[in-house]
């Protein structure tokens, strides 16, 4: 068929045939070509982090993704498409409106918090229920002063031998100090401006709906399957649950609580 | 004690470091235990493979005259019903029915596993696999053949493309950094991919028709047509794009029987069905006018009496009533009316009589129509597949299995799994 072959003799429905054939194999080729090309480009910490963030966002359910508005009864049923970045919402400032910025200590959906200190550092630390899941005993991977954090990038990682979790940074910044269970949290950062923008951290009433609701989360996983669970009437979480419920599913509950697909 | 007691309750799962958190899936044993016979099975087609391919194809019982059988056949047949992968994806990246995204990991591989299958049989069937580049560089540009090589190789290309985003994002693998931006960059040009997909589907599928068609000699399959495509090349496309959406969701309803899981919302199944229903009316219409123009003219053109053809038994009338009326009007009525397609039972039965009634047209034209004589001194052949012809294609279904079975357990393949299950963990909470 090709030139040097015997009896080759180029047509009309030769030049056509090849030329769609070639298109299509160049269309594909070109293809893959511009994803690894991409991909080369965007193989920077940073940028991984926050591709990393997206994929992981998108893999979860939509009860999972609800909107901070959607929490407070400003917008409810709202379900969240922006990766929990209300710093990059355009729908925002509509809904939250004048309202001052909470203080205090500000919650990240992967029950990470964080807070800011006198001398403009921020410590990270992980809140209690985030704690209880994990349970006592675990061992604790932290970075090392110097490394810097993306917002939703892995801060530390803990967990139990087959099954630890990563933890998402609350703030972008570079980690300053390193701190333990004992001394309520674990990073010290040092932020790159000395006010970030934490809006897409829940504080306030947000953040005390939100957690209501994850306390009724963590209630539904445990509970066995046609059981009722047990904890509606107000009573208190033991400190090591994977220790009391060691037959629950602890992959998939800290899978589901620390948003890690 | 509580190490016991875990133990005890939850079957160990040795890979669990491999499989995404929120699946749920078998203990590592257990899962050993059902791939076991399908290994022996793709163990037992090898061999019968490496038989025909060292030995020739005189190990089979084809023979000059019945140069089409078992593998042919069914190439075409699984070709058909893996189109759901070209199909959904177009449906999905270019006409954005996003309610589709639930099924097209399972599209992809179905597709994949098809094609793939396909090609296994035909590099035994065609012997001589390493000069399988002959056929690219010296092909008969006057066949039918030619375009159906060039497309299916290359739509394997792009659908092992498609397959990688879904490979890579494994809970291990995602985890290299390298692997994650690629999955993420190949995701965003999947409708570049799924375009020319469904470009190649749309004439490979339609040459495999027309293959049939064009053959002058044997005016059982013979059509007229449009061009240089017959009608078989047009009904051939539409029939695979009908079947494939219904394959797809009688894949999912059969992983999730063999799991007891809910792994898709109904709505899908819905939207799957409803699709399958309306292009299976179509066809069932353009392939009644088609046998109607058949029947009454081109076969009578070429001197012959059609009804002859249906004296040759078993191949009576009954084949022609039962591929257009019993497969092919009544699932398209079921599947169509969303009165028995709300029923799981009717869609269910729908769908299997919809890819029964395209395996029984590719069944017509590769076997019945070489098996019937043309000629006034020709005999009715016969032709039964032997052990090596049946184990070779047995073993490529052994490796649809496997692979399909290491794809569930170790991807994600269905994004409402999760929501699926908690809501089932809540309404057994509520009851």
């Amino acid at each position: 068929m090709f030139p040097n072959v015997d009896g080759f003799h180029w047509t009309f429905g030769h030049i056509l045939f090849l030329s769609i054939f070639f298109a299509v194999l160049l269309t594909v080729g070109f293809t893959a070509a511009t994803a690894l090309a991409r991909m080369m480009r965007n193989l920077r910490p940073k940028k991984v982090a926050e591709i990393r963030w997206h994929t992981e966002f998108e893999d979860l359910p939509a009860s999972d993704r609800q909107c901070r508005h959607a929490l407070t009864g400003a917008a409810p049923g709202r379900v969240c498409e922006n990766g929990f970045e209300c710093r990059h919402c355009a729908d925002y400032p509509k809904f939250s409106g004048t309202a001052p910025e909470p203080q205090g200590r500000l919650y990240h959906r992967g029950h990470t918090w964080v807070e800011r200190q006198p001398d403009g550092t921020f410590l990270v630390g992980l809140d209690e229920l985030g704690e209880k899941l994990i349970g006592a005993g675990a061992q604790v991977e932290l970075p090392a002063p110097g490394t810097r954090l993306a917002s939703h990038d892995v801060a530390w990682r803990m967990g139990k031998p087959g099954n630890t979790v990563r933890l998402l940074a609350p703030v972008e910044g570079e980690v300053v100090e390193t701190g333990s269970r004992e001394k309520g949290w674990y990073l010290r950062v040092k932020p790159e401006s000395p006010w970030p923008d934490l809006r897409h951290l829940l504080g306030g009433a947000a953040a005390a709906v939100w957690l209501d609701r994850e306390m009724e989360r963590v209630q539904a996983l445990l509970a066995p399957a046609g059981m009722q669970p047990t904890l509606a009437d107000g009573g208190v979480l033991v400190d090591d649950l994977p220790k009391a419920q060691p037959e629950a599913d602890w992959h998939a509950i800290h899978g589901a609580m620390f948003l890690e697909p | 004690m509580a190490d016991m007691v875990s133990t005890l309750n939850r079957p160990a799962v040795a890979d669990r470091e491999w499989i995404a958190r929120a699946q749920d899936r078998c203990s590592t044993s257990r899962f050993l235990l059902w791939l076991t016979p399908w290994t022996l099975l793709l163990a037992a087609g090898l061999y019968a493979a490496y038989l025909c391919l060292r030995y020739g194809l005189h190990q089979t019982n084809m023979d000059n005259r019945f140069v089409f059988g078992l593998w042919i056949f069914l190439d075409l047949a699984i070709i058909a019903l893996g189109a759901g992968a070209f199909f959904t994806g177009f449906l999905l990246y270019i006409l954005r029915w996003k309610e589709l995204k639930a099924v097209i990991a399972t599209a992809v591989i179905v597709g994949f596993v098809c094609y793939s299958g396909a090609v296994l049989v035909l590099m035994v069937d065609v012997g001589q696999p390493v000069r399988a580049w002959f056929t690219f560089w010296h092909p008969n540009t006057h066949s039918m053949l030619t375009e159906v090589t060039f497309c299916i190789s290359a739509y394997l290309v792009v659908l092992s493309i498609e397959y990688l985003p879904i490979l890579l994002k494994n809970r291990k693998l995602r985890k290299v950094p390298s692997f994650l931006v690629f999955e993420f960059e190949m995701h965003k040009l999947m409708p570049v991919l799924a375009g020319v997909g469904a470009f190649l589907s749309f004439f490979h599928q339609g040459s495999l028709g027309g293959l049939f068609g064009v053959l002058r000699g044997q005016p059982f399959a013979f059509r007229e047509g449009f061009g240089i495509w017959p009608t078989t090349f047009f009904l051939f496309i539409l029939s695979a794009m009908a079947v494939g959406p219904v394959f797809v969701m009688l894949v999912t309803r059969l992983v999730e029987a063999v799991t007891s899981k809910r792994l898709v919302r109904p709505q899908v199944y819905q939207v799957l069905a409803r699709t399958s229903g309306l292009l299976l009316t179509f066809y069932v219409l353009l392939k009644t006018i088609d046998t109607l123009v058949w029947l009454n003219s081109t076969s009578r053109q070429a001197g012959y009496r059609p009804w002859e053809y249906y004296a040759w038994e078993p191949f009576g009338t009954w084949i022609l009533f039962a591929e257009i009326v019993l497969l092919g009007l009544l699932p398209a009525l079921i599947l169509l009316s969303p009165k028995w397609r709300a029923r799981p039972g009717w869609m269910l039965a729908g769908a299997l009589l919809a890819c029964a009634g395209v395996v029984l047209n590719r069944f017509v034209l590769t076997i019945q129509t070489l098996a019937l004589p043309t000629l006034p001194f020709e005999q009715f052949l016969t032709y039964m597949p032997n052990w090596q012809e049946t184990a070779t294609f047995l073993g490529v279904i052994a490796y649809g299995v496997i692979v399909y079975s290491l794809s569930y357990r170790y991807l994600s393949l269905f994004p409402q799994e999760k929501e699926l299950a908690r809501e089932g963990k809540e309404a057994s909470h509520v009851s």
